[in-house]
């Protein structure tokens, strides 16, 4: 599914986020990026996002070379990633419903699916009984949910979350992560990028540590 | 289709939510076509005068003394055979002093002195409205080379004089009215950018779930082709106004200049266009803006 080549990242000044980074991950895998801050996973991420471009390597996703492709191919591209952020963002002036909705909304799918594939998603999320409420209304983990809904309203082929239970106490942090684990046994690959050890202690799952831009230990 | 739908529907939204900064924009956009059509209005009005003006133009053949009425007969001939008259009439010597001392009474004393009747024989011409210009003007050089002519007159210079001081004019005004429409654009740039910057993490959303283009830049170029059809509607009814105000005070004395003709507001047509250039205006600037979002 993810597969990197000697990728490197490096900042002005000569800093590397990424230093040869030679990693894969399999279709359907649940796996877990780890390391101290600065270690380089939120940069593996955003490359993965095309929202930066490597200074070195290759970085394939399901056979495509994320470097050959134009802005048409990467809007493409993008619509098959599920994103979640440990700030959810989410639109406050919009309800549950409409954050969700948006996504299908900017990609041109009619009013009446994109409101009964939002509803599905949030249904499945638990919260269909707050559809109508703002984000400001919601806990923390209610607003985590909603961030996971709009990630899976597209059915995306891989869910990408970067510390999504960084703002969550532990028992909210792990019903978040028993959805995400929910989504990778429907087949989605699921990368989840944490620090929090214990977390990834309690769900099991093979963990990618990095540590200034290298791989350290695959476990 | 969608992207059209979606583009107006937030651009509205947009517009209405940050409606005290974009009313600026708005009015700038309607100062600078305010300009502008107030400009084409009395350029407009000018060149229907100059057009009445052309087509109700004369030129004379003024006859030697000794002309025979043979000469006098093949020059008329020549003048009826040449299309472009819709009318002539002979006036004789006789005539031409009687019409003097009627048009210029004060100046009737001068002729008194006179033994003989200094005033020509002349051929008064009418040219057919829409008839060429040059053509008449071929056929003048021509009926003063002809036996028994001593002069012909189809002093059309100071038309086209006043038509060049129009375009003069015109020119000046498209040029005030392009500065204003550039300062207008940045307006409407600057207002929507502001609109951007609340929607900075809609934006980044939509880029990070793959939307096009057009459901990005789209809103923001909705919005300012909405504030430029604002704009240019209103400066359209300003200048309604104003023209209605104009006339109730000054109509008579305006209509008079005009020699039987009447003022008249700009027709559909120029207003169609003012309303499209607000919108393309309005757009360019929402554009601009638009860029930052992707």
């Amino acid at each position: 599914m993810i597969e990197t080549h000697h990728l490197s990242k490096v900042y002005s000044r000569g800093l590397y986020a990424l230093r040869d980074l030679t990693l894969t991950i399999e279709k359907a895998e649940f796996v877990f990026l780890t390391g101290p801050s600065g270690a380089g996973k939120s940069t593996f991420l955003r490359l993965l996002l095309l929202q930066e471009r490597p200074s070195e390597g290759e970085v394939f996703v399901n056979g495509q070379n994320l470097a050959t492709l134009n802005r048409r191919e990467i809007q493409e591209y993008r619509r098959g990633i599920g994103f979640i952020f440990q700030d959810f963002k989410l639109i406050p002036s919009r309800t549950v419903l409409e954050n969700i909705s948006f996504v299908p909304e900017v990609l041109g799918v009619p009013a009446a699916q994109q409101r009964r594939r939002a509803f599905q998603v949030l249904k499945w999320v638990g919260l269909q009984h707050r559809m109508n409420a703002y984000p400001h209304d919601l806990s923390g983990g209610e607003q985590q949910r909603i961030a996971i809904a709009r990630a899976l309203v597209n059915d995306p082929v891989l869910v990408i979350a970067d510390e999504p239970t960084g703002n969550l106490d532990p028992d909210l942090s792990l019903e978040i992560m028993n959805l995400l684990r929910e989504i990778n046994a429907g087949g989605t690959t699921v990368l989840v990028a944490t620090h929090d050890r214990e977390l990834i202690r309690l769900v099991g799952r093979r963990t990618i540590t990095l540590e200034q831009g290298k791989v350290v230990e695959v476990a | 289709m969608r992207s059209l739908e979606y583009a107006f529907r937030q651009g509205g939204a947009s517009l209405w939510r940050s409606r005290g900064s974009s009313a600026f924009a708005v009015f700038a956009i309607a100062l600078a076509l305010i300009v502008l059509g107030a400009l084409l209005l009395v350029t407009w009005n000018a060149e229907q005068l100059l057009a009445r003006w052309s087509d109700a133009a004369e030129f004379s053949v003024y006859l030697r003394d000794d002309a025979t009425s043979d000469q006098r007969g093949a020059v008329e001939t020549a003048i009826d055979q040449s299309g472009i008259a819709a009318g002539r009439e002979y006036v004789s010597k006789a005539e031409a002093l009687t019409r003097f001392r009627r048009e210029f009474a004060e100046l009737s004393g001068l002729t008194s002195g006179f033994d003989e009747n200094p005033f020509p024989a002349s051929i008064e011409v009418r040219v057919r409205p829409g008839g060429g210009h040059d053509d008449a003007e071929n056929l003048v050089k021509r009926l003063v080379g002809m036996p028994g002519v001593a002069d012909a007159r189809y002093d059309r210079d100071w038309l086209t004089r006043v038509g060049a001081g129009l375009g003069t004019i015109r020119a000046a005004g498209l040029g005030l009215a392009l500065l204003m429409a550039v300062a207008a654009a940045v307006t409407v740039a600057t207002v929507v950018r502001l609109g951007l910057r609340a929607r900075r993490q809609e934006l980044e959303i939509m880029e990070l779930v793959g939307a096009p283009l057009a459901f990005i830049r789209g809103p923001f170029v909705a919005e300012g082709f909405l504030q430029g059809g604002i704009g240019a509607l209103l400066a359209i009814a300003s200048l309604w106004v104003g023209f209605l105000v104009a006339m109730t005070w000054w109509g008579s004395d305006l209509n008079s200049l005009l020699a039987g003709g009447s003022v008249q507001f700009l027709p559909i047509r120029l207003c169609l266009y003012l309303i499209l250039g607000g919108m393309l205006v309005g757009s360019a600037g929402g554009l601009v803006a638009a860029r930052e979002a992707a």
